[in-house]
């Protein structure tokens, strides 16, 4: 009786946590769609609309990016074969300041967009790595593709790269930092990132 | 003696002109003859943008490589390429298809990554930039002005 019993607490235990374990871990795509709507209802907070509160909606959209984006894979992959050769400090200045100039660009262009409406076209899972299609529409019916290359960190899936209509972000700044490298300096390089990060 | 002497001399004038011609014929059609010696990785596009068998691969701008085959997988394309042993490609390498000039032909392009893990012969080349419609973009670009 006792011994049913038990199997049949473990048979339930084993159910609940089979059930539960993948859930847990979440689909990359389920994972992009709630920081999006994250952002969207920061942007869509009737209190935050005011410009005098133009700065704390940005930190708040920032701090909300920042959990889905890997900043540290993505500079290291824009950087290619010069990261190597990087020292652990210039390193650690080095992403902030990429940082900063992909918030530079950004920002404005997600605060100033009117999202209409976002499809979610399916992602193709490849081990820890994950592809997930989008498509936006904005209100002047204007249809973006956007694809998002992700990566599995623990149970999350971190974004480090995405594509605007074909377009890659980490091909486009891999090329451009590997020009001016090979132009002039890692070091200049570092300066003009600067001098883009102060004007802002 | 001297009449078979011109016989053969002609022979191997013949000969020679058969294997430059043979030479030449593989040279031009840039053909492989013994497995050539380099090796094969592939690459998953949403759009080939009519990549052909034969189209080069490139990097920095320097032909290394080819399109061994392009076929339709899944409703996207899957193009094998060809490319030389020395010329290893990182696990986090970009290859995009790219346009020469404006309206001219397709080819891959290789950005190289960073990585120390190099992609072995038959693996996948994960990050991948179909071709950009030109067109579509201008259109897009036209239709926010007006």
């Amino acid at each position: 009786m006792n011994r049913t019993f038990l199997i049949q607490a473990m048979l339930c235990l084993s159910f609940t946590f089979g059930m539960v374990a993948p859930g847990f871990a979440g689909d990359p795509q389920d994972q992009l769609r709630e920081t999006t709507d994250k952002v969207l209802s920061v942007l869509s907070d009737p209190d935050l609309k005011s410009p005098s509160k133009a700065k704390e909606r940005r930190e708040r959209i920032q701090k909300i990016v920042d959990e889905r984006f890997d900043w540290e894979e993505m500079a290291r992959r824009s950087l290619a074969r010069h990261w190597p050769q990087r020292t652990p400090e210039e390193k650690r200045e080095f992403v902030p300041l990429f940082k900063t100039l992909l918030e530079r660009v950004y920002a404005d262009k997600v605060e100033g967009y009117s999202w209409n409406k976002i499809l979610y076209e399916g992602e193709t899972i490849d081990g820890d790595y994950a592809a997930i299609k989008v498509k936006i529409f904005t209100a002047k019916d204007q249809t973006l593709h956007v694809e998002y290359r992700t990566w599995k960190k623990g149970s999350h899936w971190l974004i480090y790269d995405f594509s605007v209509e074909g377009v890659g972000l980490v091909n486009n700044y891999r090329t451009q930092f590997n020009e001016i490298i090979l132009k002039s300096s890692y070091q200049e390089l570092v300066k003009r990132l600067k001098t883009k990060s102060v004007q802002n | 003696m001297k009449k078979f002497n011109i016989e053969l001399a002609v022979g191997l004038f013949v000969l020679a002109g058969i294997l430059s011609l043979g030479y030449l014929s593989v040279k031009l059609g840039k053909m492989e003859i013994v497995g050539g010696k380099g090796y094969e990785i592939y690459a998953i596009f949403s759009n080939s943008g009519g990549v052909k068998e034969g189209s080069n691969i490139v990097i920095a701008g320097v032909e290394v490589g080819r399109v061994k085959s392009i076929v339709l997988e899944n409703y996207q394309a899957r193009a094998v390429l060809s490319l030389p042993r020395d010329v290893k490609i990182q696990e986090d390498a970009i290859a995009a298809i790219k346009t020469k000039g404006l309206v001219g032909e397709k080819y891959i392009e290789i950005t190289p990554g960073g990585s120390d893990k190099f992609i072995s012969p038959g693996g996948k080349i994960r990050e991948t930039q179909p071709s950009v419609d030109l067109e579509e973009l201008i259109s897009k670009l036209v239709f926010e002005k007006i």
